[in-house]
């Protein structure tokens, strides 16, 4: 087990920090933007406080980089208007902005790796059952998650919570997400048992 | 296995009366149901999933027996999804009676069902995780009431294909979402609640064991979560 670089730690937060800084100039709605950062930023503190007690390995901090960041640019523009996701609706000739769904894939497909680490750690979980555990723990998530959209929808005006929701007017929006998240989490697992040989002896990760 | 009075009968049909009681009920029920089911496609539907689940059930019956709560908890479930299927869940009487009595808008027994699925399917797959892999400790019923979960939300895609493969007015049927627009998250809200009840009342149960043989022993009681 290779204890996290402190340098590598330092640099993903100040990455965060400042990028999470830079989106939060102007976004193109406040409020929206405000109720989305809630989760992260517990996230992120949780991880600060327990990285000493519960160190995960670089890799998985990586990745939760990389997710964050993914989030962040769909709250600086409420998903339904990112950028990126405009450019994809024209170019696959889609019917909406497709961001949120592909940030959906990268929750299944960047944190379920992390996730799998977190049940080593905590609750000293062994083999087969890592891999069985980090594939359904997004799909429970999304639908927690998917659960938690639905009563902020109907609690906050329903135009912004339309636009948190990112339903975007089609009816099968949450199982989609939850197949999307899950379709990564596949796609994770078994990139994880393809390179299992490679990682298990470069001791990089936890999962062994 | 902590939690359960370890039984003789364990693994062998052939001495287990309660067993063979609970599979000549379902045969029985199921049969009957079978006869004029509302919607013969939507029955046909609605039995793929269960009728997989008592295969695996008989076939790995010699491998890893479930205990006897375990399985009467699971028929319990499948007499209410073979009820379902046979009125198509949003004609079940019962769900009717509910509607009335509570003046609600729509046929409730789904809703019902899916918390069912959580309350009566939870314990045995808290049941497999203790003894398949020997998790110990609050993960023991952290870990089973996330499957429930994750299984409910993947129900919920798998209706969501159903429909739209299906003629939609059956797959409304199917679906039962009744046109409510929220329903795939208040299922899935209905199964965890299920789940989450489940697994408090085995850990009280569970806790009170422990106290009770504590207290035959004369030791003290730990404060430890049971596993």
């Amino acid at each position: 087990m290779v204890s996290p670089n402190k340098l590598l730690l330092k640099g993903l937060l100040a990455w965060y920090v400042l990028f999470s800084v830079w989106m939060a100039i102007d976004p193109v709605d406040r409020q929206n933007w405000v109720l989305a950062n809630v989760l992260p930023v517990l996230f992120v503190g949780v991880l600060v406080a327990t990285h000493r007690k519960f160190p995960f390995s670089n890799v998985s901090y990586v990745l939760i980089t990389l997710f964050l960041t993914l989030h962040t640019i769909g709250v600086h523009y409420t998903y339904a208007q990112v950028p990126f996701g405009y450019w994809m609706e024209a170019a696959f000739e889609l019917h909406r902005n497709h961001f949120d769904r592909v940030v959906h894939f990268c929750f299944g497909l960047l944190l379920t790796y992390p996730m799998g680490e977190a049940f080593v750690l905590l609750a000293n979980v062994r083999g087969v059952l890592v891999y069985y555990l980090s594939l359904i723990t997004p799909l429970g998530l999304s639908g927690i998650w998917e659960i938690i959209e639905s009563w902020v929808a109907q609690v906050v005006s329903p135009e912004l919570g339309d636009a948190y929701l990112g339903s975007q007017g089609d009816i099968w929006d949450a199982q989609q997400d939850m197949a999307a998240a899950f379709y990564g989490a596949i796609l994770c697992v078994l990139l994880m048992i393809a390179i299992r040989r490679w990682y298990q002896r470069s001791g990089w990760l936890l999962i062994t | 296995m902590t939690t359960v009075p370890a039984a003789q009968t364990r693994g062998n049909f052939r001495h287990n009366h309660l067993l063979q009681g609970l599979l000549g009920w379902y045969i029985l029920i199921w049969g009957v149901l079978a006869i004029s089911p509302v919607d013969r496609r939507d029955w046909f539907l609605e039995n793929i999933l269960a009728l997989l689940l008592v295969g695996i059930l008989v076939v790995t019956y010699r491998s890893f027996p479930f205990s006897d709560l375990s399985y009467v908890l699971i028929t319990l479930f499948l007499t209410l999804h073979a009820i379902g299927a046979h009125y198509t869940y949003a004609e079940v009487p019962f769900g009717f009676s509910i509607k009335s009595l509570f003046e609600l808008e729509r046929n409730h027994f789904d809703r019902v069902a899916h918390f069912a699925s959580g309350l009566l399917l939870t314990y045995p797959i808290r049941e497999l995780f203790a003894r398949k892999a020997q998790i110990r400790g609050g993960w023991a019923y952290v870990f089973p009431v996330v499957t429930l979960l994750a299984l409910s939300g993947f129900f919920e895609v798998i209706e969501s294909w159903v429909a739209q493969i299906v003629s939609p007015e059956l797959g409304d049927a199917y679906l039962g979402t009744q046109g409510d627009i929220w329903d795939a998250q208040k299922d899935m809200t209905a199964a965890l609640s299920g789940a989450i009840l489940a697994m408090g009342i085995t850990a009280a149960w569970s806790a009170r064991r422990r106290g009770r043989a504590a207290a035959r022993e004369g030791r003290p009681q730990k404060t430890v979560p049971p596993s």
